[in-house]
Order: C-alpha cells, then structure tokens, then sequence
C-alpha cells in the first residue's frame, strides 16, 4: 500500500453462469446467470426468500453451487479468498475484544504485523468516522456505529470485491440515508466492485448502476434495471429527481408481480 | 466476604448472614445432647482449631491438593479440547456422547474399585477419580458453549480466511470461554467431591481417609472438622473460579 491516495487495487469482474442451489426441498436458485463489470456497484433485489443472501454467500466462496458457477476475474470461485471481503447484516463482530481488533482482524489472520495492522486499522476506522471508539467494546456501540465498524473490518483488507447483505436494514431511516451517502463516498474513493443485497427499492435505485430483480422459489433473474442517474448522488439532488422516481416505480412494478 | 450484597441499589446485609439461623440452631441442639451425632459447633470449632494447630489438617490436606490439582488439571486439558471437537464435528459428537452421558449420570464411587483393580491401591487411584468426576462437566459445558457460538461470526471468520488453528484459538476459544468457566466452576465442586470420594474409599491419604478414621473412632468432633474443611476447601476452588472468570471475561 502506498502513503499517498492509492491507486485502486484493479477491481475485478463477477461472471455468474447457470447458477442452481437446492436446499432441502427448496429451490433456492435456479439456472441464474449474470454478469458484473469491474468496478461496478450492483443490487440484489427481491421478496424474502428469493436467494439474493445464497447468491451473495455463493460469490463470497461460503456456498457451493449445485449446478454452474461462479468466476471472478476469469477464475472459477472455489472458496472465500483475498479479493472478496463481506459486510454482515447483523455486523458479526467479536464481541470479546476491542474495535480496533476487530477491524484489524482480517488483517491479522493474514499475518500483518501488529504495528502495521492497527495503523491500517485506524485509517479505516476514520473513514466510516468511527475515530475515538478503537478501544471500546462492541456491545458499547450503537447499531449504526457496530456496521459501520463491520464496514471498515471489511474494506480494511483491501479487497477488489466487496459485498455486503442488508448492511443498513437494521438502521432508522434517517440515519440510513447518511450512511448510503457515506458508502458511495468511500466507495467513489477507489471504485471496488460492490454487489449490494437489500430490501429496500429506493436503497437499491439509489446506490447502483444496475439493479438485478431476483425471484423467489424457484430463484431466478426476472429483470436487470439500468441506473443512469449522476453520480455523485448525493451532489445531484438524485431523491427529487423524477427520473430516480421512476426507475423506482419499474422496480416496484416488478417485484408486486412476485409477491 | 462481608459488605456491599451488590452494587448500590440494595444495601441489605450479606448473603452468608442466611446461614446464621442454621448455625444457632446446631448450636442449640448440640447443648441440648439430643444425639452423639449432633455436637455443639462451639465444640466443632475448638477441635478444628486443634487440628489445625497439630498438623493433622495440613498433612492431610496437602496430599488431598496435590490429587485435586492434578485430577483437575487433566481434566480441563482433555476436557476443552474434547468439548471443542464434539461441538464442531458431529461424528465427535455422535462416537463420545454415551460415554459423557455415563460419566455424568452414573454412580462414579461405584467405578473407583475398578480403578482400584487398574491402578492399584494408591493415591494415584483418587487423581483418576476426581479427572472423572470432573471431566464430563467439562465437557458438556464446553460443547455446549461452542456450539452456541454466533453463526455469522463464524462465516465471518470464514470470509477472511481464518485456518482450522485459527479459527480454534482465535474464534472458538474466545466465545465459549464463558461457558467453559461455567464448566470449570462446576467441575471444581465435583473435583472436590471425587477427590474426598476417592480418598474414603482408597482410605489411605489425605482428608478421604481422616473423614474414615474418625468415622471408624465415633471421633464426632474430629469427623465433623474434617467435613468443613471439605466445604471450605470446596467454596475457595469455586472463589477461585469466579477470579479466574472476572479476570477473563470483561466484555460482558
């Protein structure tokens, strides 16, 4: 890593070919195939239960497919890896330990030297303007502050890919819009490639380029929406713009047929 | 042990104040020589005070420590790592679940002649007997404490790519401490018991055999001084425990 902005770590491209994944007698996915470019922010969207976690998991190395899979800069996934990191809906936290470990910790599994993992630590921690909490323990913070440390744990391995399940589904409205201006902030930064899961439709037109329209039971991909709105969002006034409306109302059309 | 019951709210009088009633009562029964079982504490405590001065007490009870340390020491280092894999391995589970369900509902005294058969008739036999009597609390505590662990911190651990040694020392180990120490405070109690189990049966060494001896003799004071030693002995394993556990665990 160098001392002045640094370059981005060559973000990477997701190729999702014929993907299937049966759990019991569920199919969760079936037959879904997608591509996402590097350097690209991308949204899962779709009712409960339609497998936008599984595929999430899937690209993440934590699931295997039943059928087809998954390259990640031309290579087939076969497990968790360095270039992936992921973002926990319920923050995953070690709650034995301080923050500034936990944020270090995917570092320290890798071996970085204590000095130079709690530095890197730390610059994370200011980024999702977490600075003063390094020695407090998880439980000491509140539901906002404990994602937006899972945020900086997962971006502080610099990974090309970084995906992220419901990270704000816990969070009130208010504060959930500061933290999407907040994310695409740090993400505009360095320009990763994001897949983003969520619930929430305005969240999902929002943040992306693309949205991808999942359903459930069997899982497949209905629809993939296109976002041209400006970014930076928060700059261009995006919410009041009928356009953003718009593109929300064609997401909303979609999924009320799944319901 | 006198002082605040808790933190501030209640400033009632201390929790062994309960047993104060108990003790007056025995007093009280002990004068009035309702039985040769039942002697005044007062008497108790002067026979205590004796043993103790005469070495008896301190003989006695360094062989019953040295026993009670090594049985438990065994115990917790089988115990944890044994706990650790039948809560991760299900066929670890599945091989040793009979085995811990005997340990911990059958009669163990009943086990000690065949320890006697194996070993001999030595102090050895009550190390083995207080390792058994505490190894399957042990155990279940510490199964019970990693299975419990949070599923999402473990695909998180899985995300960064922790390896199997990592993931035992710096996942599991950390979660389950709380239940573990829940297992080493209860397995201290039941160390203890093995420990005087043992020893009576053996009848060769340390408290066990005093606890016979007077028994044998209708030494009723002796006997009785013997037994809250046993109890006092039993109540610092478990203060030690909850030391252990205020030290460890300060994230709660």
């Amino acid at each position: 890593m160098t001392a002045a902005p640094a370059a981005a770590p060559e973000a990477l491209e997701i190729r999702v070919e014929g993907v299937s994944k049966v759990f019991g007698a569920v199919q969760a996915l079936e037959g879904v195939s997608l591509t996402i470019e590097a350097g690209e922010f991308v949204t899962f969207i779709g009712p409960s239960g339609c497998g936008k976690t599984t595929l999430l998991k899937m690209i993440a190395g934590l699931i295997r497919p039943d059928a087809g899979r998954i390259l990640i800069g031309g290579r087939p996934v076969e497990g968790p890896g360095h270039d992936r990191s992921l973002v926990f809906q319920d923050h995953a936290l070690m709650p034995w330990t301080s923050i500034l470990r936990n944020v270090a910790f995917g570092l320290e599994l890798r071996g970085v030297p204590k000095a130079e993992r709690q530095a890197a630590a730390r610059r994370y921690i200011a980024k999702v303007k977490l600075t003063g909490f390094e020695q407090h323990y998880p439980h000491q913070l509140s539901g906002g502050m404990q994602q937006r440390a899972g945020l900086a744990r997962a971006l502080a391995v610099n990974p090309r890919i970084l995906l992220m399940d419901e990270p704000f589904a816990s969070v009130d409205e208010q504060t959930r819009r500061l933290f999407q201006d907040d994310l695409l902030a740090v993400w505009g930064e360095e320009r990763r490639t994001v897949v983003f899961v969520t619930h929430s439709m305005e969240e999902a037109v929002y943040l992306s380029d693309r949205v991808f329209l999942i359903s459930p039971r069997p899982g497949r991909l209905v629809e993939v929406l296109e976002v041209p709105l400006p970014r930076p969002r928060a700059d261009h006034g995006v919410r009041g713009d009928p356009g953003f409306t718009r593109l929300v109302e064609r997401v909303w059309d979609t999924l009320k047929k799944l319901q | 042990m006198s002082g605040a019951a808790g933190t501030g709210a209640r400033r009632g009088p201390p929790g062994w104040v309960s047993l104060v009633p108990l003790l007056v009562l025995w007093e009280a029964v002990g004068r009035a020589d309702v039985a040769l079982f039942i002697p005044p504490l007062s008497r108790v405590a002067v026979t205590w005070w004796k043993l103790a001065g005469d070495g008896t007490l301190w003989k006695a009870m360094s062989t019953s420590l040295v026993a009670l340390v090594q049985g438990f020491g065994l115990a917790l280092l089988v115990g944890i790592p044994l706990g650790t894999a039948m809560g991760r391995l299900r066929a670890v589970q599945y091989v040793c679940d009979p085995y811990v369900n005997v340990l911990t509902s059958a009669p163990l005294s009943a086990l000690v002649p065949i320890l006697i058969a194996l070993f001999g008739v030595k102090d050895t036999v009550v190390m083995a007997t207080v390792f058994l009597f505490a190894v399957s609390v042990i155990v279940v505590n510490c199964m019970a404490g990693v299975k419990g662990v949070d599923r999402s911190i473990l695909e998180m651990a899985r995300v960064f790519g922790a390896t199997p040694l990592q993931f035992f020392a710096k996942i599991l180990l950390p979660a389950a401490l709380p239940a573990i120490l829940v297992g080493a405070h209860l397995g201290a109690m039941q160390a203890v018991k093995g420990m005087v189990v043992g020893e009576m049966l053996v009848s060769l060494v340390g408290l066990g055999e005093r606890l016979v001896y007077y028994g044998n003799t209708f030494l009723i004071l002796h006997l009785y001084a013997v037994i809250l030693t046993v109890v006092v002995l039993a109540l610092l394993a478990a203060q030690l425990v909850h030391l252990a556990d205020r030290a460890l665990i300060r994230w709660k």
